[in-house]
């Protein structure tokens, strides 16, 4: 190996620090795997959602949105347009004027009274590049009978499950949070147990009797029944508890001093500072409500002006097992708030769930 | 109007009345203290429990609605499902339920054979086949997931650039609903979707390349400077050879071995499982820097360079028409079942990946400044130092991942919808079918089912705790 050695020598000493290892194109290697698996599907679906109908029902895998060119022709209506290219080089723009065989008859845009029979080869499809905005628009603005997907009412609710839930962990979880870190009263270990006893129960297991006790209730059906069950979370108890443990206990004394009561020691001073965990578990509730999605297809679905946003999107993909191109920007626009969401509060998101641990 | 309305309205009404009389009775609020007052009245049943039981009646009084919402819709349900299981009919009235006693899990337990769900009773068909279905998922899932988890951590642990965005790409699928998730799958899957297209298309491009001519010869010479590039740069290293070039030459060595297909010879299938353990064997026999690694690559340059002569490459090459692939829809080919599994982890190994990159972060760095002082390769410094340090938190990620991986239903139910057939059929989605869908709900089966499963999930959990033997850090 003394040959092969002088051979891909490089200069300078072989043990230079910052020397590129296998270990580095490998790592290089497998982020660039990571970009094709995970960007690029999400990319491509964002892509496909700006191409028109007919694009996406002939699956047309070009990145950019062409759209065939249509034109009213008198006498044949609107048409998308080909380009003829005869037989001495010359193009033509034309609309087909029967069926499409080995030899088409179709008439040119300039000349509408002639048809001429050409063969299929030597047409192309006359294209331009169009963001179709209406499979967007089509769903939220309702029209071309596009009244299925709700769109408003959906995010309405998304919107108000996501906040009200939201709001009613962080208050509640934190006075649990409070009580466990900053008194010593009987029973406590018990409390922590059973909290974490919660933890281990998966959701899923108790989905029957869950819905017989919110039946019970008489928040079935309604988005309470969506909100409230879900509003106790053991995570957040932990999270904020480890939080509140660091808080000195001398503040507190201070404020019993100047005979603050155990509620306003809680609301004034406990709260905002710890601020930082709360808003953690803020970002946790609030992608843990977006993306709820079996226990609100149960409690949910029998009312469509109830839907969430996820459910929405379901049952609307449902319908419209061919209409990709409404299901993919719809798709998208629900995405969107949850990316944007993502990328200014990328960093909370990351540090609160590595310390946690928890899910 | 129901009871439980009523007693929230009676419950706000004192709440709201009772706490503005107690609270302005007391304290005086000025006209710019509302918001003030607003929230005492929000924490008006803590100031009541102060006043009435003093400081030591506080606690309980700010535990009171965490652990009502976890005693209703927790732990009550837990012990109802037990009940439940036992009633039959399709009452949602939890009292007008008739008791049948074990006639749920007798119908569930109705088999011939218990590993052959088609010969039990409906019942037990469906919940069966869920059963194994979601056991095999899990046995597959979780070691996938947990290893991709590591392998990811450590890479965006590295002094990479640009780590932030690494990062928080690899956790981005965590933060999209399934529903997101399923309609982007189910757009690139579909069978005129872009992976067929793009599979397709480098078919193609390949078999035109492997027609030309020459290209045997061609693709021949840049395989053995690439065997001879990658074995030279693991043997250069002073003493031991590294790992992580022994690592890329296996991957030659594999791809070699497998396209040479040397059992033919003797009749046997399995060259490519075979050229993956042979180059699993290398690379492990090299992370122990045993004195004969340096031996091991060479032979195993040797074989690989007298393979390589015998490897047709214009016929490996050579694709020819390929036949794109409904991967969610064809029965018995096994992709549904493989492209939930990457779906799977695709969505959630990012959330595992935080976790477990939290722990290599809690490992200290003096341990790999010594072990870089006695000159310890990689490969050693991982298996000695961040390996057993980083257990902990693996078995965290087991347990979180065990658990969660046994109640897949969102990517199941909206990507096939346990089709093709039952081959993705899952427990939950039994449970789910059962009770909540088709005419007559079978709350009292689901409920067995449910209990089963609970059954089930705890004896994994608990195995699996008994054998890592740590206990997590709870």
């Amino acid at each position: 190996m003394g040959i092969a050695t002088f051979l891909t020598r490089t200069k300078g000493s072989a043990d230079r620090a910052d020397r590129i290892g296998a270990a580095d194109i490998l790592a290089y290697g497998y982020l660039v795997l990571g970009v094709l698996i995970i960007l690029v599907p999400v990319l491509w679906t964002f892509v496909s959602s700006l191409k028109d109908e007919r694009a996406i029902d002939s699956f047309d895998t070009r990145i950019l949105p062409m759209t065939q060119v249509e034109a009213d022709v008198p006498g044949q209506g609107v048409k998308p347009v080909w380009t003829y290219t005869a037989p001495d080089g010359s193009e033509r723009d034309v609309v087909k004027a029967g069926p499409t065989r080995a030899e088409t008859e179709v008439v040119a845009l300039d000349d509408p009274e002639t048809v001429l029979t050409v063969p299929r080869t030597s047409l192309e499809a006359n294209e331009e590049i169009r963001v179709a905005t209406e499979n967007y628009l089509d769903p939220i603005l309702k029209r071309n009978g596009q009244t299925n997907f709700t769109f408003l009412t959906y995010l309405f609710n998304s919107v108000f499950v996501t906040v009200m839930a939201t709001l009613i962990t962080l208050v509640i979880n934190a006075m649990a949070a409070f009580a466990l870190s900053k008194y010593r009263f009987r029973g406590r270990l018990t409390f922590t147990i059973l909290i974490i006893a919660t933890l281990l129960i998966p959701s899923s297991i108790i989905l029957v009797s869950l819905f017989f006790v919110v039946w019970s209730f008489g928040i079935f059906g309604s988005l309470w029944g969506v909100i409230i069950p879900a509003a106790a979370t053991p995570t957040g108890v932990f999270l904020l508890r480890q939080y509140m443990l660091t808080i000195p206990d001398e503040l507190l004394e201070a404020a019993r001093m100047d005979a603050a009561s155990e509620w306003r020691i809680f609301w004034r001073i406990v709260m905002p500072l710890s601020l930082p965990a709360l808003s953690v578990l803020a970002i946790l509730s609030v992608i843990w409500r977006w993306n709820d999605f079996l226990w609100p297809l149960i409690v949910l679905i029998s009312d469509p002006s109830k839907h969430t946003l996820q459910i929405g999107l379901t049952t609307f993909s449902g319908e419209f097992d061919s209409n990709f191109n409404y299901i993919l920007a719809m798709t998208v626009v629900s995405l969107v708030p949850i990316t944007l969401v993502f990328v200014w509060l990328q960093r909370f998101i990351t540090t609160g769930i590595a310390t946690t641990g928890l899910k | 109007m129901s009871v439980a309305a009523l007693a929230s309205l009676l419950i706000g009404v004192l709440w709201i009345g009772g706490g503005t009389v107690w609270l302005l009775t007391r304290r005086r609020y000025r006209l710019a203290q509302v918001p003030n007052f607003l929230m005492d009245l929000v924490g008006f049943p803590v100031e009541l429990a102060q006043s009435l039981f003093g400081r030591t009646g506080v606690p309980y009084a700010l535990l009171l609605p965490n652990m009502l919402i976890f005693g209703f819709f927790t732990f009550l349900p837990m012990i109802l499902n037990f009940y439940v299981s036992f009633t039959g009919g399709s009452s949602i009235q939890l009292f007008d339920r008739p008791w049948v006693g074990a006639a749920n899990y007798a119908a569930i337990f109705d088999c011939e054979t218990y590993f052959s769900p088609k010969t039990c009773s409906n019942e037990g068909y469906d919940f069966w086949t869920g059963m194994f279905n979601t056991l095999w998922f899990v046995v597959v899932q979780v070691p996938i997931l947990c290893v991709v988890a590591l392998a990811t951590a450590l890479v965006v642990n590295k002094n990479i650039v640009g780590r932030g965005f690494w990062r928080a790409m690899f956790f981005y699928p965590v933060m999209l609903s399934p529903v997101v998730i399923a309609n982007i799958w189910n757009w690139v899957l579909h069978r005129k979707g872009a992976l067929n297209a793009a599979l397709g298309s480098s078919a193609d491009a390949m078999s035109a390349m492997a027609g030309m001519t020459g290209f045997d010869l061609v693709a021949s010479v840049v395989f053995a400077i690439l065997l001879m590039a990658a074995s030279e740069r693991a043997m250069r290293a002073s003493d031991k050879p590294s790992v992580a070039w022994t690592a890329v030459f296996g991957l030659l060595f594999w791809a070699v071995f497998a396209w040479a297909n040397p059992l033919a010879i003797l009749g046997l299938p399995g060259s490519t499982w075979a050229g993956l353990a042979l180059a699993g064997l290398l690379v492990w026999f090299v992370s122990t820097a045993h004195p004969k690694a340096r031996w091991a690559i060479v032979a195993a340059s040797v074989l690989s360079i007298l393979l390589l002569l015998t490897v047709q490459f214009d016929a490996v090459f050579d694709f020819g028409r390929v036949r794109p692939v409904n991967w969610l829809v064809t029965p018995n080919t096994g992709w549904p079942f493989f492209w939930l599994v990457f779906v799977f982890c695709w969505s959630h190994m990012g959330f595992y990946m935080l976790i477990l990159l939290a722990g290599l972060q809690a490992i200290p760095k003096d341990l790999y400044e010594a072990a870089k002082m006695d000159a310890t390769s990689p490969a050693r410094a991982f298996f000695r130092i961040t390996l057993p340090l980083v257990t902990p938190t693996l078995t965290v990620v087991l347990v979180l991942s065990l658990i969660r991986s046994f109640q897949i239903f969102d990517e199941v139910w909206l990507l096939t919808g346990g089709g093709p057939g039952r081959e993705t059929f899952m427990i939950v989605q039994n449970i789910y079918e059962t009770a909540f869908t088709g005419d007559r709900p079978e709350y009292g089966e689901a409920a067995a089912g449910s209990v089963l499963m609970a059954v089930v999930i705890a004896v994994f959990t608990f195995f699996q705790l008994f054998i890592t033997r740590r206990q997590s850090e709870f």
